[in-house]
């Protein structure tokens, strides 16, 4: 699975646990790591991933339907699932402020044996780290 | 001529950096059925 998964483009270095199960990608500076593809790589190396999660920094906009996401490249973004924290986040949609932020992209449903790799991610904020 | 061609590019900095230092810093993730 590591070789899996450092075959992907955008990973720099894959970190894994066996003992605790865990998995740690970093990923390379040109922005290229695609999570929704990370997620259908474990897959593809035959096991299930329960959880992921990110940190990333980025802006906080508004969609056409007046969700907030996280955009962490000029065309990539996350939407954000609605809690305490996103809702804190909304005064700064669409301004220049950058946020840095921890959550859990996706969980693997309960009763599902296999993980949804086709399932769309939204960004569930734990922690916001930092604004600037 | 330098001026104005400094000026440009520190507008273009200032435009473009904030999105470039925009990223992904880590991913973790917890697997099941690793052996």
């Amino acid at each position: 699975m590591k070789q899996h998964l450092g075959r992907q483009s955008g990973v720099q270095t894959v970190e894994v646990s066996l003992r605790d199960g865990k998995v740690e990608v970093t990923p390379k500076e040109d922005g290229q790591i695609d999570p929704a593809q990370l997620l259908k790589a474990t897959y593809d190396s035959g096991v299930t991933a329960a959880e992921m999660y990110m940190t990333a920094r980025g802006k906080i906009v508004k969609d056409s339907s007046g969700s907030l996401a996280l955009q962490v490249e000029p065309n990539r973004s996350f939407a954000l699932a609605p809690n305490e924290l996103s809702k804190g986040l909304e005064a700064l949609a669409d301004t220049p402020t950058m946020v840095t932020v921890r959550g859990q992209l996706y969980k693997k449903p309960p009763g599902k044996k296999k993980a949804d790799a086709s399932t769309s991610l939204k960004l569930l904020i734990l922690e916001v780290q930092k604004k600037e | 001529m330098n001026t104005k061609k400094l000026a440009l590019l520190a507008l273009l900095v200032s435009i473009v950096s904030p999105v470039a230092q925009a990223q992904i810093k880590h991913i973790e993730m917890r697997v099941e059925g690793m052996t």
